[in-house]
């Protein structure tokens, strides 16, 4: 094991190396175990790996206690998997549900007295054991890319459950009760490090919508204990597959900030990973990359987020890239038309690869080539569904400029009541409706609101609502996401609506989160609110308020739904970026702009729905003509768009 | 200079000062000649007249003898006008181009109108364009950027009207903006509101009318980070980020000082201003324009619309119980401050002291505040149901734990000038001594003691009138008009039936008791309507006691049997009513009242920069965060590095003589040395060219350098002979000037030891609230009336020698007084200073001052930020105010009114011994608030024409008061009215100022404002809403609604924002970061880095903004606000899966 796959391996846990201990690790009998070992216990709030962080007795004893333990672990494991295979879509989705299913032994008392565990070792590493388990199961069957990433979820879940776990794996005599499980995960993880590393990087070498479609089947099978996963039988049935709600996790320290970046960044660079062939930033400022074999500067890629953007006075512009190892400028001439004309698209804070070669004096990567993680091509539409799904957004209940009449002829063609034989056919055929935010027109958004409301009280406002709701029939499924007027927190990932807001509505209405991906009945549609277009709209030219869905496509190029941070989108740094558009849905839903759009993008279904609100004070000044009481209607079947006129 | 028309007395006075400056320069010059500064001579050189600091300004020849030959024979403003429209026209210097013209003129213009004080004509106006209308005319687009904040609204304003003035004189047309246009510029301003701030925020349709009307493109450079949304990419205005030089200009300047506007183009008779009027009346009503002439005056709440929390109410807008408006001027008032009873500070809670600034609701927006005894205090109602008036500060301190209800919180002095500079219709004048005087003498000869008069026994006043139909005297005139006629009635009856009246005995007639039952009266809701009429009283033995109340009876038209003797008139009108009933003239009592709140506590301190510095010597990072040169003696890089040597960014100078190269600006061989030039890009030596001959950027001669800083250190302490016993020697972590160049570290070892810290330019400041102080006492100043005539003050205000301590002489122009605290901060920097002129410069010392009475007659500067020139002024006494007492017209000299603004002094020999340009930020504004100039004597005429609307009369007319009935214009009266005005050009300018209501004692009231002294703001809250409960003229629930919505909503809101948009910084080294780096730790020095905005920021004031929600009863809509917001915290900085572990651990989740 060379530095640099070190190094590679340390970046990739979101972690930084220092070189002595890289050293140190090199120098091992078995450096690969030992890094491995260290990856797994290394303590969350560090950020550079130092010598002292490696714990050479602690690695020896657990060696041991691994080869003891070994065989349970491979029973339990392979015990998981089945059961995973199985395609079990229960709405488990703790840690403490996937335990309490294969070991038959009273799980419950082992987790939540922590004496009795101590003195039962073997129950405490059976529990971590399961989550080295289930990992491993996602790492294989997720072609290696959804990576344990030292998993805080658990982590943190069973430092709450018990007491201090950190402490325990510090100490040398109970490190080894602690380590078996380590070992488990370095059993199944080893996909990762090692054979299945290159494995996974061929596989995403010929990156294909059937590869990610693969990834994604997994992904979905293997759900049944990811998070947010809910199911929801019946005529229309729906899948809410990626969904905050219930998960956050935000308590507001720092190390949470980081932790959201790098996951962002992991993930989009493993998309970008397999097509192609970068290294570690950190590399680059070492001699032996830049010098070029003969005088030629050899070609290198780098994948880094954009952590500024800035223009030379001879109008080159000049990109900051960074990763977990560093940070390194890469100069666009803007000679290359093409290449600049791309980077003067670019946004801060999104995942990109580049290709150049470096300068001589080392502090500077000329590129020539440019990557967003993109859709592939060769994506496909899914198929083999039916009926259609009606996507609003922005109703606005309780503004004074809510458009009562349109909206109550809308909820009569929901009902099958519309004048046109045409409208009731599509009528009938109508299985889903989607809000994609803003249901009410909520209190407090904005400054002087009340002067703008018809209904002052936001309860009221939903109560509304909820009554307009309870018009529709009840065979169609209709699922609700919030936006910036809900009564919800205003960062976002947003949560769905509070119960006692949703206890109002019929039970044919399931609330979700912002964002959140659905499974309807075989099609996947990720809804969105749209809180980021307004910073796509400033910062990519040529995006515009008209075209909306134009916003949504430079998203799904960067396969990311808000990318700036720190502009408009206020954001709650939780453990998972809720934002990457992983896997690729067939169709995303947002509003909050008002204005209405459609475009396709590699087979995928962009739709931003307008509004049922008329022009506000805001908007005028602003500028913006909303577009009012026009409703998408997309066939679940061919993706077919229709647009309804209801004024 | 022009010759100044003064008094003999007055010229000895100016050629004393002189005489002194000149022999400070010149001890000055002898030191800096050594050569341990930038260079050998002062630096700040002595203004001449404004005419020639306008030349040089803006460097067009011929306009300083043009102006002074047009204001010989028109006003500032006018000259200003016609030199501009001169300017345009080529009759003064010769331009290039139209376009060229054009902007000198209106530079020139707004020079003249600042006084050539400010920079604003130079930095606040970028350029000046042609533009095309769409009809294919032209129109003048001129540019403003952010520097033209310094200018004032007034004269922002005015450079408008200026360029209309110009255009019309050369055939421009005017602009014609497009309707997208208009929209853009309401859509730009209410952005500038939210990412800067404005002063004043002119609502959509204001904005509307301004852009739609006004002649003149308002431009500009883009100057925030902001981009407008909406109205994008418009063909004629080049950027779509935020202008906020037009901003500023069109809603501070023409929005705000519209009615200013209006009086000069009235003057002018131009024409298409008319639109003026509109804004004047309010956009968004038109009806209250009319309802003035109709003898009117509504309430405003504008000056309550931004509530602060911590910051009291003390009045709703013209309530019955607000202050009540006196007319007069006393020796520390007007000139936008106002005068109110110090017993008054202490009732309310000591929220107001000297210096505070209040908003008030008319005639200006603020006033700073002044204690004045001579006016009544608030009328409060003790918890034994006492309702008793305090005037006195004493009796305040012993009543105020008894205070129930303040059921009137007193007078207010605001004197006709603030009316006049407001261009504010009089308000009605309440029925005053003052007036009242004026109908006793019509009427009556006897001779009468001034003390009774003022103060009448009840027999007296009804005797003047009964006999001499005198109206009744104010002291028995109640406010009838705050009661209506069903109280009238029911109070009448009450009297009538339950009452008695005690005569009194000997003493003659009047001089009665009536006694009312207390429980019946308080049942009957009796005591609230002697409480409204503020009829004193005193509860004991269950009744109600009225002393004096002979005239009160009379007034219900009861006899002094208590027998109705007249029927109720048929009348509405109360005053009315009781004229009537008791046959007397009854005049109305409070018929104005003005509403107020609190603005700014007053500031006395001492000026630092942040963080504080003591000598600009650049440390880099080497001191740590406190900048510390000691430290930075013994810093090593790493292990192995030189001890001391640092790495910081200086200029490489080199020596004409021998030719080495340094970072100093002497050489070792003793000569000055240049500043080394080089192309930052080319590398090549740039000598004396502007720009590098290769690639034509600018030169520059900064390097980073290592700099062997120890021995420089050691050296500088042996220079001074000072021992290295320093804790702490403040540097600076980089320079800001042009060619880095450092302060010798000499100054800064002495300033250490002093304990004094510098500004931006190296002098020593202390900034004050100025207030105005026309007339002194030598027994408030701390010093005697020996040493005050030997300051050259000989006659008091009656032309008495000047003998006594408590002598009342008018203060002469440039004489100030400063805060105890401000003179010992002056004490310790003259001793420092002495110690440099010994120590450094090896000289004499200067100021030989050992106590702070020593200073007194020394020399000083006034300055005021976002100006360029300072005033000279002279040390004359101390005060217990934390203000800065001075002279109106040294006020006006800095541009400064007293509205609640602040700014500092400085020593004369500490500014001209170490002030230099050298030291002076490159960048824009970097030349404001620095000396750049000296005035040496004040002009009235070309001080700020603010003050020129102070009036010196010792009474005002009985016209005046009539006029103030009829709601007249002040400018109507403007004549009979002892202005400054009048004075100008005249010898009086200077002297024989007088005042209509005098004050005890200056500096009455609390030390401190509680503003100051309250810890938290939740605690200064919790005291804001004790005081509005208080107050009868306060609604308590309002203001908990207003400060919820204004103050702690937005703030909850915007740290919950920012919270989640958040910026990070490394605690070591103090870099900031956009978004965490993902390595974690400082890219750069490897530090922690941790957040900007906690947890703790966001809930600050979530549990106090609930309960106070709960407790006040706001409006269900602010309750759900906050109920929403703390579910959003919640929701954010709650991890929801710990919640669910707790709450439903293996419940599976529902479907919903």
């Amino acid at each position: 094991m060379n530095e640099i796959d070190i190094v590679r391996a340390v970046t990739e846990e979101g972690y930084q190396i220092s070189p002595s201990a890289v050293e140190l690790i090199k120098s091992s009998i078995s450096p690969e175990s030992l890094l491995k070992y260290v990856l797994s216990t290394i303590d969350d709030c560090i950020f550079v790996i130092e010598s002292e962080h490696i714990d050479l007795k602690g690695f020896e004893a657990s060696k041991k206690a691994f080869d003891a333990s070994e065989s349970p672990s491979l029973t339990l494991s392979r015990a998981q998997s089945g059961n995973m295979s199985a395609g079990n879509m229960s709405s488990g989705n703790k840690p403490s549900d996937v335990i309490s299913s294969p070991s038959s032994e009273p799980v419950n008392s082992d987790r939540l007295n922590n004496s009795e565990k101590v003195k039962t070792p073997g129950s405490l590493s059976d529990s971590l054991e399961e989550e080295g388990s289930t990992l491993s199961v996602e790492t294989e069957v997720v072609s290696g890319f959804d990576i344990p990433h030292n998993n805080p979820v658990t982590d943190s879940d069973i430092s709450f459950s018990q007491e201090p776990a950190s402490d325990i794996a510090a100490h040398g005599s109970l490190a080894s009760t602690v380590y078996p499980s380590s070992g488990g995960i370095e059993k199944q993880v080893s996909s990762f490090f090692g054979e299945a590393g290159s494995k996974s990087f061929s596989a995403f070498k010929s990156a294909s919508r059937a590869d990610s479609f693969f990834s994604n089947e997994g992904a979905l099978s293997s759900s049944s204990r990811a998070e947010g996963v809910r199911h929801i039988s019946g005529l229309n049935p729906i899948t809410v597959l990626s969904d905050i709600t219930g998960h956050s996790t935000c308590v507001g320290e720092y190390v949470q900030f980081v932790q959201y970046f790098r996951d962002r960044y992991s993930k989009l660079s493993e998309i970008l990973r397999g097509r192609m062939n970068a290294r570690p930033i950190e590399s680059l400022k070492k001699r032996s990359f830049r010098r070029g074999s003969d005088g030629g500067n050899e070609e290198l890629s780098i994948i880094g987020i954009v952590s500024d953007i800035s223009s030379t006075n001879n109008g080159h512009k000049i990109l900051s890239l960074e990763d977990s190892t560093g940070s390194f400028s890469v100069l666009i001439r803007n000679s290359d038309k093409e290449l600049y004309e791309l980077a003067s698209r670019l946004i801060l804070d999104e995942v990109i690869g580049v290709t150049g070669s470096v300068t001589n004096d080392g502090n500077l990567m000329l590129a020539t080539k440019i990557l967003q993680p993109d859709v592939p091509n060769s994506i496909q539409h899914r198929t083999g569904s039916h009926g259609k799904v009606v996507l609003i957004s922005d109703v606005h209940v309780g503004s004074s400029q809510f458009l009562e009449d349109a909206w109550l002829d809308f909820l009569d063609f929901l009902k099958g009541e519309s004048d046109s034989e045409e409208m009731r056919e599509i009528a009938s055929q109508v299985r889903y409706l989607v809000v994609a935010g803003d249901l009410v027109d909520g209190i407090g958004i904005y400054p002087d609101q009340e002067m703008e409301l018809d209904i002052l009280d936001v309860y009221e406002q939903y109560r509304k609502a909820a009554d307009y709701f309870k018009e529709i029939p009840r065979h169609i499924r209709v699922i609700i996401s919030p936006g910036n007027h809900d009564a919800v927190r205003q960062a976002e990932p947003q949560p769905a609506l509070p119960e006692r807001i949703c206890a109002d509505f019929p039970e044919n209405v399931t609330f979700v989160g912002n964002p959140a991906l659905v499974d309807l009945d075989g099609i996947r549609i990720l809804i969105y609110h749209g809180r980021s277009i307004d910073d796509l709209v400033a910062s990519v030219p040529g995006v515009s308020y008209h075209e909306p869905a134009g916003a949504v496509l430079e998203m799904l190029k960067r396969r990311h739904l808000a990318p700036t941070y720190g502009s408009r989108v206020s954001i709650s740094p939780e453990k998972k970026d809720y934002f990457i558009i992983d896997p690729v849905p067939d169709i995303i839903h947002t509003g909050h702009v008002h204005t209405l759009g459609v475009q396709r993008y590699k087979n995928v279904l962009l739709v931003n729905s307008g509004t049922w609100q008329a022009q506000t004070e805001f908007q005028k000044r602003v500028n913006l003509v909303p577009v009012p009481a026009r409703v998408p209607v997309v066939d679940l079947a061919d993706f077919d768009v229709k647009i309804l006129a209801f004024d | 200079m022009g010759e100044t028309i003064a008094s003999e007395e007055m010229h000895r006075y100016f050629d004393g000062l002189e005489a002194r400056l000149k022999e400070a320069i010149e001890i000055a010059n002898r030191a800096r000649a050594r050569g341990g500064d930038p260079r050998p001579v002062v630096e700040i050189p002595l203004a001449k007249d404004l005419a020639d600091r306008v030349e040089n300004l803006i460097g067009v020849k011929g306009v300083a003898e043009k102006i002074r030959e047009l204001e010989a024979r028109m006003s500032r403003e006018e000259a200003a006008l016609e030199i501009g429209k001169q300017v345009a026209e080529g009759v003064v210097g010769s331009f290039p181009s139209k376009k060229d013209a054009v902007e000198a003129a209106i530079r020139v213009s707004m020079a003249v109108l600042t006084e050539g004080v400010v920079a604003a004509p130079i930095e606040g106006i970028d350029k000046v364009d042609l533009g095309k209308n769409d009809d294919g005319s032209q129109y003048i687009r001129i540019f403003y950027s952010g520097p033209i904040r310094s200018a004032g609204g007034t004269a922002q304003a005015l450079s408008v009207l200026v360029g209309d003035y110009v255009r019309r004189g050369i055939g421009i047309d005017r602009y014609k903006p497009r309707e997208e246009e208009v929209e853009r510029y309401v859509e730009e301003i209410l952005l500038y509101k939210r990412v800067a701030s404005l002063q004043y925020t002119p609502s959509e349709d204001e904005i509307r009318l301004i852009v739609r009307n006004c002649p003149v493109c308002i431009d500009g450079d883009p100057t925030e980070e902001a981009e407008v949304e909406g109205h994008r990419d418009l063909e004629r205005i080049g950027t779509n980020r935020v202008r906020g030089g037009m901003c500023l200009v069109l809603a501070e300047g023409l929005a705000l000082k519209a009615p200013k506007v209006k009086k000069h183009v009235n003057k002018l008779k131009m024409d298409g201003w008319d639109w003026l009027e509109t804004l004047i009346g309010g956009a968004k009503s038109g009806e209250s324009d009319e309802d003035e002439q109709k003898n009117k005056i509504k309430p405003k709440d504008k000056y309550i619309r931004d509530l602060i929390a911590g910051r009291p109410v003390f009045s709703h807008p013209s309530r019955p119980g607000g202050f009540r408006l006196r007319y007069g001027r006393s020796r520390n008032t007007s000139f936008a401050s106002a005068g109110i009873n110090p017993a008054g500070m202490v009732l309310l809670d000591d929220f107001i002291t000297n210096g505070t600034q209040l908003k008030i609701e008319r005639p200006g927006k603020a006033a700073a505040m002044s204690a004045v005894d001579s006016i009544e205090g608030p009328t409060v109602r003790l918890f034994s149901g006492d309702l008793i008036r305090v005037d006195d500060i004493k009796e305040a301190y012993e009543v105020r734990q008894q205070v129930e209800v303040i059921v009137d919180i007193g007078e207010i002095l605001i004197n006709y000038g603030d009316f006049l500079e407001n261009n504010h219709p009089l308000m009605p004048s309440p029925y005053v001594f003052e007036w009242w005087i004026y109908d006793y003498e019509s009427v009556c000869s006897e001779k009468i003691l001034e003390k009774d008069l003022k103060n009448p026994s009840a027999s007296l006043a009804l005797k003047l009138a009964e006999k001499y139909n005198v109206p009744l005297h104010p002291k028995f005139t109640y406010l009838w008009h705050d009661i209506n006629r069903n109280e009238f009635e029911a109070l009448r009856k009450f009297v009538a039936e339950k009452g008695t009246f005690l005569e009194g005995e000997g003493e003659g007639e009047g001089e009665g008791i009536l006694k009312l039952p207390l429980e019946d009266s308080v049942k009957e809701g009796i005591k609230p309507v002697l409480e409204k009429l503020l009829v004193l009283h005193k509860v004991k033995e269950g009744g109600i006691f009225v002393e004096e109340a002979l005239p009160f009876i009379l007034c219900l038209g009861l006899d002094r049997s208590l027998k109705e003797k007249v029927s109720m008139p048929d009348t509405g009108d109360m005053v009315e009513a009781a004229g009537i009933l008791s046959g007397f003239k009854v005049y109305p009592k409070a018929p104005s009242r003005i509403g107020a709140r609190m603005g700014r506590p007053e500031k006395s301190d001492l000026r630092k920069m942040s963080p504080a510095a003591q000598v600009l010597f650049p440390i880099s990072n080497a001191g740590g965060m406190t900048r510390n040169l000691v430290s930075a003696s013994d810093y090593t890089s790493c292990m192995n590095a030189k001890i001391g040597e640092i790495e910081v960014e200086l200029g490489l100078r080199e020596c004409p003589a021998c030719g080495k190269e340094s970072y100093f600006w002497r050489c070792e061989c003793g000569e000055f040395t240049n500043p080394k030039l080089s192309c930052p890009r080319c590398k090549i030596d740039v000598r004396g060219a502007e720009t590098c001959p290769k690639c034509g950027r600018k030169p520059t001669s900064v390097a980073n350098v290592k700099l062997d800083f120890r021995p420089i250190y050691k050296q500088a302490f042996e220079n001074v002979g000072e021992r290295e016993r320093m804790d702490i020697i403040k540097g600076v972590k980089r320079l800001m000037n042009g060619q880095m160049t450092p302060e010798p570290l000499e100054k800064g070892i002495l300033r250490a030891k002093h304990d004094v810290y510098i500004f931006k330019d190296g002098t020593v400041r202390y900034d004050m609230s100025d207030i105005p102080l026309t007339h002194i006492r030598a027994d408030e100043l701390g010093i005697t009336a020996a040493r005050l005539r030997e300051l050259d003050y000989k006659e008091d205000i009656y032309g008495k020698p000047l003998e006594r301590d408590d002598q009342v002489v008018c203060l002469k122009v440039q004489d100030l007084l400063l805060s105890y605290d401000g003179a010992e901060y002056m004490l310790r920097t003259a001793k420092y200073v002495d110690e440099l002129l010994v120590k450094y410069y090896k000289v004499e010392p200067y100021y030989n001052a050992e106590t702070i009475q020593d200073l007194v007659g020394v020399l000083m500067i006034g300055l005021a930020p976002h100006t360029s020139a300072g005033v000279l002024g002279r040390l004359i006494g101390f005060t217990k105010a934390s203000v800065g007492y001075a002279h109106p017209f040294f006020h006006a000299s800095k541009r400064r009114n007293c509205d609640g603004d602040e700014d500092c002094v400085m020593l004369l020999m500490d500014g001209i011994l170490n002030f230099s340009r050298s030291y002076l930020p490159e960048k824009r504004g970097g030349k404001m608030d620095a000396p750049l100039v000296l005035t040496t004597r004040i002009d009235p005429k070309e001080v700020d024409k603010e003050a020129h609307n102070i009036d010196l009369l010792a009474r005002y007319p009985l016209e005046f008061y009539r006029a103030t009935q009829e709601i007249k214009n002040p400018t109507e009266i403007e004549s009979i009215m002892d202005l400054v005005s009048s004075r100008l050009g005249k010898p009086d300018q200077y002297e024989h100022f007088m005042f209509t209501h005098d004050t005890s004692n200056i500096a009455a009231g609390p030390l401190k404002s509680s503003y100051k002294t309250l810890g938290s703001m939740i605690e200064k809250m919790e005291a804001q809403l004790s005081l509005a409960g208080k107050i009868r003229a306060v609604d308590a629930p309002d203001v908990a609604e207003r400060v919820l919505k204004s103050h702690f909503l937005p703030d909850l809101i915007g740290n919950l924002r920012s919270f989640s948009r958040q910026r990070m910084r490394c605690i070591k080294c103090g870099e900031k970061f956009r978004r965490p780096p993902l390595t974690g730790a400082c890219p750069k020095c490897g530090g922690n880095v941790v957040l900007t905005v906690h947890e703790g920021a966001v809930r600050k004031y979530l549990e106090i903004s609930k309960e106070i929600g709960e407790r006040y009863g706001v409006s269900s809509y602010t309750r759900q606000r906050i109920e929403l917001l703390d579910y959003d915290i919640c929701s954010l900085f709650e991890n929801h899966k710990v919640k669910q572990l707790g709450l439903s651990d293996f419940m599976s989740g529902s479907a919903r």
